[in-house]
C-alpha cells in the first residue's frame, strides 16, 4: 500500500468517526441539502414540462397563407418561389378552396353536430406551410409572414398566436428565474454546510492541535473534514433525487388527463440526465467549498497564534 | 544540531520569558534544563518545535531556520521530533495503544509496522497491562508514560522532554532515566527539561541552567 492510499484510507476512517460523532449534525446538513436540491429540483422538473410543452406547441405552428381570389397563374408562381428559395420551410401543403371548405364543415358537423350548407364556399385557396425547428422559428415566422403580407395575390396570413412568443419570452424569465434560484440555494447551502463542518472541526479542536504538534500536515488534517462535506453533499444530493423522483411518480399518474389535453401525446418529463448528474455535481461541489471554506478558515486562525 | 542566538520571547506581558538566550547543542549529546519555575525552559523546547514564535534572534535545528518556517511546512521539523508536553496531551477518547499509534498514523508512517512498534513502545515504558485503558483510568504517573511512549515511537533524531518525570516517583524515575539514556546511545539528542535535582545529581550529563529567562550555566 503506497502512502497517498494510506493517507486516503486514515482520512476516511477519521472522517467516519467524524461523522459518527456527531451524527445528529450529519443528518441535519445532508437534509438541509436534501431539501434544498429537492427545491431547485423541483424548478427545474416544472421547467423541463413547460419547455415540452412549448416545443410540442411549436410543432403544431404552422403558417397559413390565404390567397386572393383573383391571383393571377403567375403571382402564384412567384409565391411558390418565394416558398422553395426558404431554406427553413420543412413543407408546404396546397389546400384548394374546395378542399378546405370539406374539411370544415366536417369539423363542424364532427364538433356542433351540425351540417352546414350556405350554397357557396366562403374560404379561400390557401398554403399550409411548416418550418424546420430552430433556435429562433418563431421570430423567423413572423417575419417571413410580414414579408409574405406584403406580396400582391396574399389576402391574408395566419400563425401561431402572438403567445407563443410570450411564452417564449416567458421561458427566457425562467431561465433566469432558475439559475437565480440555484445561486442564492447555493450560498445558503454553503453557509450552512460550512458551519456545521466548523462545528466539526471544533469539536476536534484538541486533537487537531495534538495532530499538527506531533507533525501532521495541514492537508492531512483537512482531508477528513473535506471529505465529510463532499459526503454530505452526494448524500444530500441522493435524498433529494429519491425525493423527485417521487413527486415526478406522483404527478405523472395524477395529472396525466389534464397533461394530456394540453399537448397530445405529451409525457410529463423528469429532469433529463445530465441535468440530475449537475445537481449531484452541484451538491458535490457545495459540500467541497464550503469544508474547504471552514478548513482554510480554521487553519488561518491557527497560523495567527 | 541545536542553536539558538540571542533568542528573545516576549509573550507580551512586561519581562521577556526568554532574555538574550543563547544556547548550543551537539548532536547526540544528553542536556538537561533547569531553573525555577517560570524561568522559561518550556518556552525554550516551545521555540524549538515551533509551537512559539520568537522576537528576536535565530534559531537552528538540523540546520532548519526555524523562524523561517510556516503552517505548510513546519511538520517536516516536527517529525524529526518527539515531544513530551509538560501536559502530556493524550486524547481522552482514545486508549493508552490508540493514542501510542496515533502519532505514527498522522505522520503517516508504515501502516504495517505500528502495532508492532506500538507494541515496543508500550513495553519500554513498562505500560503493556494498560494498553487497554483510557487516560483517565490512569495515574498521573502512568499518562506520562504514555506520553514518553508516543513520543519515542517514531525514533526521531531529536527527543525534547518537559518535565518528563515530574509526576514518577523515585524508582520509577530513574527507570526513565535509563530509558533515555539507551534511547541516547542509540544516537538521539534528548534535551531533557526538569527542575527535580534528584535526577542532576549523578552529574552524568551537562546541565544548562535558567533563571527568569537568562541562561545562568551551561
Ligand atoms: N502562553 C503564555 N502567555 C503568557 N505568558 C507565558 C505563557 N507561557 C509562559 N509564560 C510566562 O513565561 C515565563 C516562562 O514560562 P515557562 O513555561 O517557559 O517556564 P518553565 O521554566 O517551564 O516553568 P515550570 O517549571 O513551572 O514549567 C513565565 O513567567 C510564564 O508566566
Ligand atoms: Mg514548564
Amino acid at each position: 500500500m503506497n502512502s497517498a492510499t494510506q493517507t486516503l484510507l486514515t482520512s476516511l476512517r477519521t472522517t467516519v468517526s467524524n461523522i459518527r460523532a456527531n451524527k445528529q449534525t450529519f443528518l441535519i446538513s445532508v437534509m438541509t441539502i436534501a431539501i434544498s436540491v429537492g427545491i431547485l429540483g423541483l424548478f427545474l422538473i416544472i421547467f423541463f414540462n413547460l419547455n415540452a410543452l412549448l416545443t410540442s406547441w411549436n410543432q403544431q405552428v404552422q403558417l397559413v397563407v390565404y390567397l386572393k381570389n383573383d391571383i393571377s397563374p403567375s403571382e402564384k408562381s412567384d409565391l411558390k418561389d418565394i416558398f422553395k428559395s426558404n431554406s427553413k420551410i420543412q413543407s408546404m401543403e396546397e389546400v384548394s378552396k374546395e378542399k378546405a371548405w370539406e374539411e370544415f364543415k366536417l369539423t363542424q358537423k364532427n364538433s356542433v353536430g351540425l351540417e352546414l350548407d350556405l350554397g357557396f364556399n366562403p374560404l379561400p385557396d390557401s398554403y399550409k406551410i411548416r418550418f424546420k425547428a430552430s433556435e429562433n422559428r418563431s421570430r423567423h415566422i413572423s417575419e417571413f409572414a410580414g414579408q409574405l403580407q406584403k406580396n400582391r395575390g396574399v389576402e391574408s396570413v395566419e400563425y401561431g398566436e402572438k403567445w407563443i412568443d410570450r411564452f417564449e419570452k416567458f421561458m427566457i424569465f425562467c431561465q433566469l428565474f432558475l439559475l437565480g434560484v440555484g445561486v442564492l440555494l447555493s450560498l445558503g447551502l454553503i453557509l450552512i454546510i460550512s458551519n456545521t463542518i466548523r462545528l466539526s472541526i471544533y469539536s476536534r479542536q484538541d486533537e487537531i492541535e495534538l495532530m499538527l504538534l506531533i507533525g501532521a500536515t495541514p492537508s492531512f488534517v483537512k482531508i477528513p473534514f473535506i471529505f465529510e462535506g463532499i459526503l454530505q453533499g452526494l448524500a444530500g444530493s441522493f435524498v433529494s433525487l429519491g425525493f423527485m423522483g417521487a413527486v415526478y411518480s406522483y404527478l405523472k399518474t395524477e395529472f396525466r388527463p389534464s397533461i394530456d389535453s394540453l399537448a397530445r401525446g405529451m409525457e410529463l418529463q423528469f429532469i433529463s440526465q445530465p441535468f440530475l448528474l449537475m445537481l449531484v455535481g452541484l451538491s458535490i461541489l457545495i459540500g467541497f467549498v464550503a469544508s474547504y471554506i471552514s478548513t482554510y478558515q480554521y487553519m488561518q486562525v491557527l497560523n495567527k497564534r | 544540531m541545536i542553536q539558538l542566538f540571542n533568542v528573545i520571547k516576549n509573550y507580551g506581558s512586561g519581562k521577556p520569558a526568554l532574555d538574550d538566550v543563547s544556547i548550543k547543542i551537539e548532536k547526540g549529546e544528553f542536556v538537561f534544563l533547569t531553573g525555577p519555575s517560570g524561568a522559561g525552559k518550556t518556552t525554550i523546547l516551545k521555540i524549538l518545535f515551533g509551537w512559539e514564535h520568537y522576537e528576536e534572534g535565530q534559531v537552528l535545528v538540523q540546520g532548519i531556520n526555524v523562524g523561517r518556517l510556516d503552517a505548510g511546512n513546519i511538520h517536516t521539523l516536527r517529525r524529526s521530533m518527539g515531544v513530551i508536553f509538560q501536559d502530556y496531551k493524550l486524547l481522552p477518547n482514545k486508549t493508552v495503544f490508540e493514542n501510542v499509534a496515533f502519532a505514527q498514523e498522522v505522520t503517516n508512517r508504515d501502516r504495517k509496522k505500528i502495532k508492532f512498534k506500538t507494541w515496543e513502545a508500550l513495553k519500554n515504558v513498562g505500560l503493556t497491562p494498560k494498553k487497554d485503558s483510557f487516560p483517565a483510568q490512569l495515574s498521573g504517573g502512568e499518562q506520562q508514560r504514555v506520553a514518553i511512549a508516543r513520543a519515542m515511537v517514531n525514533t526521531p533524531p531529536i527527543i525534547l522532554a518537559d518535565e518528563p518525570t515530574g509526576n514518577l516517583d523515585q524508582e520509577i524515575s530513574s527507570e526513565i532515566l535509563k530509558l533515555f539514556e539507551e534511547i541516547n546511545r542509540n544516537g538521539a539528542t534528548i534535551v531533557f527539561a526538569t527542575h527535580s535535582q534528584e535526577i542532576l545529581k549523578p552529574g552524568k550529563h551537562r546541565v544548562i541552567v535558567l533563571n527568569r529567562g537568562k541562561v545562568v550555566s551551561s
